[in-house]
């Protein structure tokens, strides 16, 4: 019998994506966002508690799409470049106000959660973004 | 089939604490708020009290998870009672503090 074999520690890729999803607009596709995103993050070696945050800044921005968009499909990248996780996400809209309460409450957390964030768009389609620079280990 | 069976669940026990375990998120969020309005019509049926989660099983919770607790409690603090929440996790202790929102609830107790 062979003695069991301890794989050496591996880099972390540096850079990674953009990986690319297409989503229905529906609330439980949160869940899948979150779920690869964290599998990104983890890829590129973020702690436990900036993958915390990066799901809860994947959530916000699927939130926003979802609730105030226009119902249309929901495309969200992901990409780790420079230590920094990025997450876009777009989508169609009708009536995005940016002063809606939910969206204010939503803008909030992301801006507790991540590095930076912004919202862009035109009268037709929105973006929002968001990302968190890895900590020095 | 309900896909949110899998993420999130809620249960009374007997004392009538709601029990919730999984994400309260956009999808799970509008499964505890018909929990907690179901405990809110008991309790203004039966002369009061305070509603009371159980959130061992919560490690996650969104904004739109946020404004479903939130809608509770307004409910609740409109006949002077409140939303009591036991075993809050960190995570959730973060989010109620990020926005504000924290002292709309009885926090018992908390967990690491």
């Amino acid at each position: 019998m062979t003695e069991p074999t301890v794989a050496p520690p591996s880099t972390a890729p540096t850079t990674i994506g953009p990986v690319r999803l297409e989503l229905p607009p529906q609330s439980v596709m949160s869940r899948v966002a979150r779920l690869t995103a964290t599998g990104v993050a983890s890829l590129a070696g973020f702690t436990i508690e900036e993958i915390d945050d990066i799901s809860v800044m994947v959530s916000e921005v699927m939130v926003a799409l979802v609730e105030h968009g226009a119902q249309s499909t929901i495309v969200v990248t992901f990409d780790v470049a420079d230590d920094c996780f990025t997450v876009r996400g777009a989508t169609n809209i009708a009536d995005f106000r940016l002063d809606h309460p939910d969206l204010a409450l939503c803008r909030t957390v992301l801006a507790a959660v991540s590095t930076r964030h912004g919202i862009e768009g035109t009268s037709a389609r929105a973006e929002i973004w968001a990302s968190l620079q890895q900590h020095e280990s | 089939m309900d896909a949110n069976r899998n993420f999130l669940t809620t249960e009374a026990a007997d004392d009538g604490t709601i029990v919730v375990a999984g994400d309260i998120d956009m999808a799970g969020g509008p499964i505890v708020e018909q929990a907690l309005q179901a405990r809110e019509s008991e309790l203004q049926a039966s002369g009061g009290g305070d509603i009371v989660v159980d959130l061992t099983g919560v490690h996650f919770m969104d904004s739109s998870g946020l404004r479903s607790m939130l809608a509770a409690a307004r409910l609740a603090a409109a006949r002077q009672a409140a939303l009591e929440l036991r075993s809050v996790g960190p995570e959730i202790i973060r989010l109620l503090e990020i926005t504000g929102t924290i002292d709309q609830f009885t926090i018992a107790s908390r967990r690491d």
